[in-house]
């Protein structure tokens, strides 16, 4: 059926929205058969953001493993994060289908940085939603998106984290479906997001593809990411979903089995956010309280594509926990003098794991983003 | 049973409240209040945590009825009682996922045979073809949106897979009280009555009387919910002061 992923994904939403989905498919699916679209996304790609995204051989973090790391710099993108990318996708077809406002709701405020400056530079209106909890935790994302003419509106209900952000924004859109484009920053929502988003995205796996394999000669023996809704993963796997590559997905265990954002790992099949995929939720259904240090994981849900890769097993999920990414946030700025993202962290955190029965195996990381943002939450723990 | 009664009711406004608030007594006695104060029906919201058709009012009332222990086990313990202790028709509104995590066709079968007629999802699949098939058989009325945005052809696939009522939707937007009566109501419910037999009753951001008159002039019902459960919060005698704010709109 249109729109799934097995059981998973779907268009449950209000009434109200579903003929702006219906617009928005045409205008992604003609955007697609484009020539022009895609060279204009290209060259933004390139001039704007300055890809291709080095793949680094992180020399120091192989010999402390004992496996060979490749990290693929998503955090040297403009803005910080892989983010960029589909901001960028999605603002050209924006653009193209003439909206004149743009809102979205942000975590980390990595995205909400990327739209707010994707706006900025094509002189568009932009509201960002982010919870008042995230607002305190991120602040140089507030203030970067505020000095780029976006207004920054504060979410206190629910947690006041992302997934109250997006309940919001899903209201403003509602409100204003007429003249408003919702610029969704991960692979979550409503079809067609979740393609979308993947489409944008897999500039990082197809980039990294033919890295590894100038560098190298031969495909990794995996890949691993961070998954929150999922975006920077489901980019870097789609690369490689069709070859003999292992691809791991690291959730955030928060504080352990009680306090966690492992949707995949804990959760069970349900619709938040106009998509069926696992979610964290009780025996009613209601969708329960989450916790990670990484504010761009802190999210109950995750992509459909996600749940359906976990359900089939061509990707193992594997939850990660605070303590554990703080550690490898720690490891990678000594070793390699690379700060990134705590939500990346979860990601680098892995390959302990992962070394242990693969010694010598190849293994490329997905470094979002970058972790200047989250040097307020590190010191604050006194690291 | 939802169909005769709306069709037979002179002035037809029904009721929406917060299930368990302030508490499950409450929303029995407040049922009964209303079944005597003259409502054809009730509309009875499940609380959920994340309710995105939703604004302010009817945010904050199912987040105080789940801070106060709201449970779909003890709702359907008291739904039976609510049923047997009115003539008219109770109607559920619950947002997907809890039918989702209970399974959709066991818990609407345990609705049903709770005595309630009818179930209203506002964030039902796009095609929810499965669904209306499966409340056909169970035997319970699927009520269905129609949106200002829904186009002609989906209005028309909309009333063929609907029963009880269309339920119109008077605004781009949450729910919640609205200054004015917009101005394409009255064209877009009778847009909907040119496809159907089915009675349109028009609900979002009602909450005044002369609204209610302006709109029963062209649609068959109207659903008044946020006005109502402001008075469930934050009043001395919950019950009494949500009954009276109903008798004043339909007097």
């Amino acid at each position: 059926m249109k729109g799934y992923f097995g059981e998973f994904g779907g268009q449950y939403v209000p009434e109200t929205l579903l003929p702006a989905l219906e617009e928005l498919e045409t205008a992604f699916n003609d955007a697609c058969a484009d020539a022009d679209f895609q060279a204009e996304f290209d060259s933004y790609m390139k001039d704007y953001v300055g890809r291709p995204s080095p793949l680094t051989h992180a020399k120091n973090l192989s010999q402390h493993f004992g496996v060979d790391v490749w990290l693929k710099r998503e955090d040297l993108n403009h803005t910080g994060s892989h983010k960029i990318n589909n901001a960028i996708g999605q603002i050209l077809l924006a653009k193209r289908m003439n909206k004149k406002r743009i809102i979205a709701e942000t975590g980390a405020g990595q995205h909400g940085v990327a739209t707010a400056t994707v706006c900025a530079l094509f002189g568009l209106k932009c509201a960002v939603y982010m919870g008042t909890e995230d607002i305190k935790r991120q602040n140089v994302n507030v203030q970067r998106m505020r000095q780029l003419g976006a207004e920054v509106v504060p979410v206190s209900t629910g947690t006041a984290t992302l997934k109250d952000a997006t309940s919001e924004a899903i209201r403003d859109w509602v409100t204003n479906v007429d003249n408003t484009y919702y610029l969704i920053g991960s692979a979550v929502g409503p079809h067609p997001y979740p393609i979308m988003v993947r489409y944008f995205q897999a500039i990082i796996g197809k980039e990294a593809r033919a890295q590894i394999l100038e560098a190298k000669g031969v495909l990794p023996d995996a890949v691993v990411a961070c998954v929150g809704g999922g975006s920077n993963a489901i980019g870097i796997f789609s690369g490689f979903v069709d070859d003999p590559v292992e691809l791991i997905g690291v959730e955030a265990y928060g504080t352990g089995a009680d306090k966690n954002a492992a949707s995949i790992s804990f959760g069970f099949p349900g619709v938040l956010h106009g998509a069926m995929s696992y979610l964290l939720q009780d025996k009613d259904g209601q969708v329960l309280d989450t916790h990670s240090i990484a504010a761009g994981l802190d999210y109950p849900g995750v992509g459909p594509e996600h749940s359906w890769l976990a359900a089939t097993g061509r990707v193992l999920y594997k939850p990660v926990g605070d303590a554990d990414a703080l550690s490898a946030f720690s490891l990678l700025t000594r070793l390699e003098g690379i700060l990134p993202a705590l939500e990346s962290s979860h990601a680098i955190a892995y390959l302990s794991t992962y070394a242990v029965d693969n010694a010598g195996k190849t293994i490329i990381v997905n470094l979002s983003g970058r972790g200047d943002k989250d040097l307020h939450t590190v010191l604050e723990l006194g690291l | 049973m939802i169909t005769e009664t709306i069709r037979n009711s002179k002035k037809a406004v029904i009721p929406y409240i917060t299930a368990g608030l302030p508490s499950f007594e409450d929303t029995g006695a407040l049922i009964r209040a209303l079944a005597d104060a003259g409502a054809p029906a009730i509309e009875i919201g499940i609380p959920f945590s994340d309710p995105m058709a939703d604004g302010p009012v009817i945010q904050k009332a199912s987040k105080m009825s789940l801070d106060a222990g709201f449970s779909l086990d003890e709702l359907f313990l008291h739904l039976r009682e609510w049923c047997g202790s009115v003539s008219i028709p109770l109607i559920v509104m619950t947002y997907i996922n809890p039918l989702v995590r209970r399974g959709i066709e066991e818990t609407l079968i345990r609705i049903k045979e709770s005595g309630v007629s009818g179930v209203i999802i506002p964030d039902l699949p796009s095609d929810p073809a499965d669904i209306f098939e499966m409340s056909k058989s169970i035997g319970i009325d699927l009520i269905r949106l129609v949106a200002p945005t829904t186009k002609p052809e989906r209005i028309k696939d909309i009333v063929e897979k609907c029963t009880g009522f269309v339920y119109s939707v008077s605004i781009k937007g949450v729910t919640g009280s609205r200054e004015i009566v917009p101005q394409g109501l009255k064209k877009q419910v009778q847009l909907i009555k040119s496809m159907t037999d089915l009675p349109v009753c028009v609900g979002f951001g009602v909450s005044k009387k002369e609204h209610i008159e302006e709109i029963l002039k062209f649609a068959d019902g109207v659903i008044v919910g946020s006005y109502l459960v402001e008075k469930l919060m934050d009043t001395a005698n919950p019950v009494k002061e949500t009954n009276e704010a109903f008798l004043r709109l339909i007097k």
